[in-house]
C-alpha cells in the first residue's frame, strides 16, 4: 500500500506542481447507510456531508454559510424562509440541480419513513417560485430554520425515481442505501458496508477546492488499541477518536499529531422528579428525596467535578454549567457559574431537608455509551458517600439502558446530550426540560418528568423570537429556572481527541464531523 | 454404519433446535434494537411503527417460529443495521473467516505435530525444554494480548506487516480471496499466528504426551529390537498410533478456531463473520446474531459428526469389529 501511495506521489509530482495523495482514515463506527434521510446519527450525517450538500452548511467555526443556496431571507413577518439557489450545480451523474430537487428532497426527508423528518415539523408548505427560488412556510416565525437544516442533504429526483429510491427504506434498504448521487466535493467510488468506503474528488464541484486528496478510504476500526497501532504504523493517516489514556503518549511521537477540542455533548445527571418513592438501594420504598430541590442541590454540591476531570479525563474535558456548551451561540453567559464543590454545604442542605443520616438510592449508568461513563458514575458514588448518601450503581450496555430509562426504572441516571439539528439551546430545552407531551412531541428524553410551567410557556416564544437579543433574554431566564431548580446536574463537556500523521492538516469541528474538504496532505 | 449416521443426524437436528431456542430467547436480554435504529429525535409513534414493521411486537413463540420457517429456507431476514439480507452479508464475510481459519488450522496442525514429535523424541534436549516452556505462553496468554503484542512488534516497531485489515483481495466467482496478492498474504500472517497459537500449543502438547505413552509400549521395543530405523519406528509405528485422540481434538479445535476467530478478528479488524457478530451484538442486530449462532452450531454439530465417522476409518479395530459381525 505504501509503495502504491509513494508511486502516486511521484506521478503526481511529475504531472502537476501540486502534491496529491491517497488518504486513509479510520473511525469507530461505520456509517450504516449512504441514504442521507434514513438515519439521523452523527456517523452517517458526518460521512455523508462529504458526498452530499445541503442548502446551507456549517463553517469551520460552526456558523451557517451558503452551500447549495446562495442566500436566504425571511418571508414577510416571519411567515417562512425564501432560499435562492446556486445555479450551474450538477449532481455526480451530471444531472442539473434545481428547485424541483429541493422540493423532492423535502418530500423525501419529511416522509414518515424518514429519520430526519422532525427537522420539518414546523414547515406547513413548500412552494417552488422558479427554478432557483424556493419558499418554506412555517407554522410560526422560525428564526432557527436555516440553521436547523444544515444536515438536510439534496438528492436528485430523476436519479431517485429511476432507481426506485424515492423514499428512504430503513428496514430493507434500497438503491440509495449503497449508492450516492450528490453534489458534494467527493463521489462514492466503492462501498462495502462495515468494511471500507472509498471516495474520489468530484471534478465538477461547484466550490473552490481546498484539499489535495486524490482518493480517500474510510475503514471502521472498532478496537481502539488497533486504531492507535494503525496510526502509529502509518497504515492510516487519521483516526478518531483517540482514547484519552493514549493521547499523551501519542503526542511524544514525532510522526503523530494530536488535536483536542471540546465536543457539543454535555454529560449530566438526571433525577426521577415524578416518582413518589425510591425504587432502589437501601431506602427503596421510602419517599423520593429528589422531589426536594434542596436534595438535588446537595447532590450538585457534593460532586467534585474538577476531581473527575483531573483523574478520569486527565484534564481534557471541561466542567459544564448548562445543558449546552459555551461553544454554542445560545449559551447563557449570565449563568456560566456552576455550583461549587462544597460537601459541608451539601450536608447542611440534606439536614435541612430532613436527611441528617442521608439515604440510599440507585444510580443507573450506561457502560458503553459515553467514554468513561461507568468510571464517572463510580466516582460520583464515592463523592456522594462522603455526604452520607449511599449509591447503588447499576451499569449496563446502552441497548439495555434506554429501555430501562423509558420504563422509569431509575432514581437517578447519567445522560449525555448533543443538540443535533439546530445546535441551539432550544434543542435540549425541547427534549430534556419541557414537560413530556407526546402530542406536541416535547420532552421525549425527559425521563424523570421534570416540569416547570414558566419554562413550558417560554419555549414557544424562544422558538419563534426573531430578535436575537430578546431571544437570548428568554433563554437566560429559562436557564435560570432549570439551574435554580437543579432539574439536572450538568457535569462536563466531553473532549474530542483526534490523531493524525504529522504530514496531515485538517480542521476539527465541535460536532465531531470529519470534513474531507479541509484535509491537506503535505 | 448407516443407522449410526442417521441416529447422529437426528440428534444433531435436535441440538440445533435447542440451540436456536436458547439463542433466540437470550436476544431479549441483549436490548432493544429500535433505539439504535432511530435517532434522538424519534417519537413514540415512530418507535411503535418500526416495532410493528419488524414484527417485534409479536409474542416470542411466534417470532421464533417465523425465524425457523425462514431459516429452513435459507432466509435469515434482513439485517437491522445494514438493511440487506443477512444471507448475502454472511456469504460476503465468510471467505475472510474461512481463509483465516484455514491458514491458522494448517499452521497449528503442521507445527503442532512437528514440534510435538520433536519434543517427544528429544524429550531431554535443551531445545525441547525451551519449546515446552515457550508453549506455556501460547496456552496461557489471552488471544487479544498476543494480537496486540504482535501488532506493536511487527507493525508499529518494525513496520513489516500491516496492523489491520485483509489487504487487497481478488474476487473469484463471489469468493474474495487474499491468497493471490502480496498485501493479502502479508495481512494473513499476524492474525493467523494469533488465532492458531493456542491450538498449535494444544496439539503439540497432546502429540507429545501421546507419543511418549506410545513409545513406552512393547511393540515399539520389539520394532527397535528388529533393528528398524529410528525414523520408521517413530513415524510409521509410533506417530500413527498417537493420531486417534489427536484427530478428535483437531476436529473439535477447527470448530473452535472459527468460533473464536471473533476475538482475533476484532483485534485485527479482520472483516469476517466474527467481527460482524460483535458489531451485531452492539447494535442488537437480531437477524445477524441469530443466523451467526445457527451457522456456528451447524458447524460444530457437523464437525462432531465427521469426527465420529473419521474414527471408524482411522481406528482399524472399529472396522474389524463390524466386519466380524459378532
Amino acid at each position: 500500500m505504501k509503495r502504491i501511495a509513494s508511486l502516486c506521489v511521484v506521478s503526481a509530482v511529475l504531472a502537476s506542481p501540486a502534491l496529491a495523495e491517497e488518504f486513509q482514515w479510520a473511525g469507530q463506527t461505520d456509517p450504516q447507510t449512504m441514504d442521507p434521510h434514513a438515519v439521523s446519527s452523527a456517523p452517517v450525517l458526518g460521512f455523508l456531508n462529504n458526498v452530499y450538500d445541503g442548502l446551507v452548511r456549517m463553517s469551520k467555526d460552526m456558523e451557517i454559510e451558503p452551500s447549495l443556496a446562495e442566500s436566504w431571507e425571511p418571508i414577510g413577518e416571519g411567515e417562512g424562509w425564501r432560499f435562492t439557489l446556486r445555479q450551474g450545480v450538477t449532481f455526480h451523474d451530471g444531472a442539473a440541480f434545481d428547485a424541483d430537487d429541493v422540493l423532492f428532497s423535502y418530500e423525501r426527508a419529511s416522509d414518515e419513513s424518514s429519520d430526519v423528518r422532525s427537522w420539518f415539523s414546523p414547515v406547513t408548505e413548500v412552494k417552488v417560485v422558479d427554478d432557483f427560488t424556493i419558499e418554506f412556510y412555517t407554522n410560526a416565525p422560525n428564526p432557527l430554520f436555516p440553521a436547523s437544516i444544515a444536515n438536510w442533504m439534496m438528492m436528485d429526483r430523476g436519479w431517485a425515481e429511476a432507481n426506485n429510491a424515492t423514499r428512504p427504506d430503513k428496514e430493507s434498504g434500497n438503491f440509495a442505501t449503497l449508492n450516492v448521487n450528490g453534489t458534494g466535493a467527493f463521489m462514492l467510488e466503492d462501498r462495502q458496508p462495515g468494511l471500507s468506503t472509498t471516495v474520489v474528488p468530484n471534478p465538477n464541484y461547484w466550490d473552490a477546492v481546498e484539499h489535495n486528496i486524490t482518493k480517500a478510504t474510510f475503514t471502521p476500526i472498532q478496537n481502539p488499541a488497533t486504531a492507535v497501532a494503525a496510526l502509529l504504523s502509518g497504515d492510516v493517516d487519521f483516526v478518531e477518536p483517540v482514547p484519552i489514556q493514549d493521547a499523551a503518549r501519542l503526542e511524544q511521537d514525532p510522526n503523530v499529531n494530536i488535536i483536542r477540542g471540546i465536543e457539543t455533548r454535555t454529560i449530566m445527571l438526571g433525577f426521577a422528579h415524578e416518582a413518589d418513592t425510591l425504587k432502589y438501594g437501601t431506602s427503596a420504598g421510602d419517599a423520593n428525596p429528589f422531589q426536594d430541590v434542596r436534595v438535588r442541590e446537595a447532590v450538585a454540591k457534593a460532586i467534585n467535578v474538577d476531581a473527575i476531570l483531573q483523574t478520569i479525563w486527565r484534564g481534557s474535558a471541561e466542567a459544564a454549567s448548562q445543558l449546552v456548551t459555551p461553544a454554542l451561540s445560545s449559551y447563557s453567559e449570565v449563568h456560566a457559574e456552576r455550583p461549587a464543590f462544597d460537601p459541608e454545604g451539601a450536608k447542611a442542605l440534606l439536614a435541612e431537608a430532613g436527611y441528617v443520616d442521608g439515604f440510599g438510592f440507585g444510580l443507573k449508568c450506561p457502560n458503553d455509551r459515553y467514554p468513561n461513563d461507568e468510571a464517572v458514575c463510580q466516582a460520583i458514588t464515592a463523592m456522594l458517600a462522603q455526604v452520607g448518601i449511599q449509591v447503588e450503581i447499576d451499569a449496563m450496555p446502552v441497548s439495555n439502558y434506554w429501555p430501562e430509562l423509558r420504563a422509569d426504572n431509575f432514581d437517578m441516571y447519567l445522560l449525555g446530550w448533543s443538540p443535533g439539528g439546530s445546535l441551539d439551546h432550544e434543542h435540549p430545552l425541547r427534549f430534556l426540560a419541557s414537560t413530556p407531551n407526546e402530542e406536541k412531541k416535547l420532552g421525549s428524553w425527559n425521563f424523570g418528568g421534570y416540569s416547570n410551567a414558566r419554562l413550558d410557556e417560554a419555549l414557544p416564544s424562544i422558538l419563534a423570537e426573531i430578535d436575537p437579543a430578546k431571544r437570548q433574554a428568554l433563554i437566560d431566564e429559562v436557564v435560570g429556572i432549570y439551574q435554580s431548580e437543579h432539574a439536572y446536574v450538568p457535569l462536563y463537556t466531553q473532549p474530542l481527541v483526534w490523531g493524525m500523521r504529522s504530514n496531515i492538516d485538517l480542521t476539527q469541528r465541535p460536532d465531531n464531523f470529519f470534513i474531507l474538504r479541509w484535509v491537506t496532505v503535505n | 454404519m448407516l443407522s449410526f449416521i442417521i441416529r447422529r443426524l437426528g440428534q444433531s437436528v435436535l441440538v440445533l433446535l435447542v440451540t436456536g431456542l436458547i439463542a433466540f430467547s437470550m436476544f431479549r436480554f441483549v436490548g432493544d434494537p429500535i433505539d439504535n435504529m432511530l435517532g434522538q429525535e424519534r417519537t413514540i409513534e415512530d418507535v411503535e411503527r418500526l416495532r410493528a414493521q419488524l414484527g417485534l411486537d409479536q409474542p416470542f413463540p411466534v417470532q421464533y417460529y417465523k425465524f425457523l420457517e425462514g431459516a429452513v429456507q435459507g432466509n435469515f431476514g434482513v439485517s437491522y443495521r445494514q438493511g440487506r439480507p443477512v444471507s448475502e452479508i454472511l456469504l460476503e464475510r465468510a471467505p475472510a473467516t474461512l481463509e483465516l481459519a484455514a491458514v491458522s488450522g494448517v499452521l497449528a496442525i503442521v507445527f503442532g505435530i512437528a514440534l510435538g514429535v520433536f519434543t517427544a523424541i528429544r524429550r531431554n534436549g535443551a531445545t525441547a525444554h525451551m519449546i515446552m516452556a515457550a508453549s506455556l505462553i501460547g496456552v496461557s496468554l489471552p488471544t487479544f494480548l498476543i494480537g496486540i503484542l504482535l501488532i506493536y512488534l511487527f507493525s508499529v516497531e518494525l513496520g513489516w506487516l500491516p496492523s489491520f485489515g485483509r489487504g487487497e483481495t481478488v474476487d473469484i466467482g463471489g469468493w474474495s480471496t487474499g491468497f493471490l496478492t502480496e498485501s493479502g498474504l502479508k495481512a494473513l500472517i499476524l492474525p493467523s499466528i494469533t488465532l492458531g497459537l493456542y491450538q498449535m500449543t494444544l496439539i503439540m502438547r497432546l502429540v507429545r504426551s501421546e507419543m511418549l505413552e506410545v513409545l513406552r509400549q512393547d511393540y515399539i521395543r520389539f520394532a527397535r529390537a528388529r533393528g528398524l530405523k529410528d525414523r520408521v519406528v517413530n513415524f510409521r509405528h509410533a506417530l500413527k498410533n498417537t493420531m486417534v485422540p489427536v484427530v478428535t481434538v483437531i476436529g473439535l479445535q477447527l470448530g473452535a478456531i472459527i468460533a473464536f476467530a471473533i476475538i482475533t478478528e476484532t483485534v485485527f479488524q479482520w472483516p469476517g463473520v466474527g467481527l460482524l457478530f460483535i458489531n451485531a451484538i452492539q447494535f442488537v442486530d437480531v437477524p445477524v446474531m441469530a443466523a451467526y449462532l445457527m451457522l456456528i452450531s451447524v458447524m460444530f454439530v457437523g464437525i462432531n459428526l465427521m469426527v465420529d465417522i473419521l474414527y471408524v476409518f482411522i481406528d482399524p479395530r472399529l472396522r474389524v469389529d463390524r466386519a466380524g459381525g459378532h
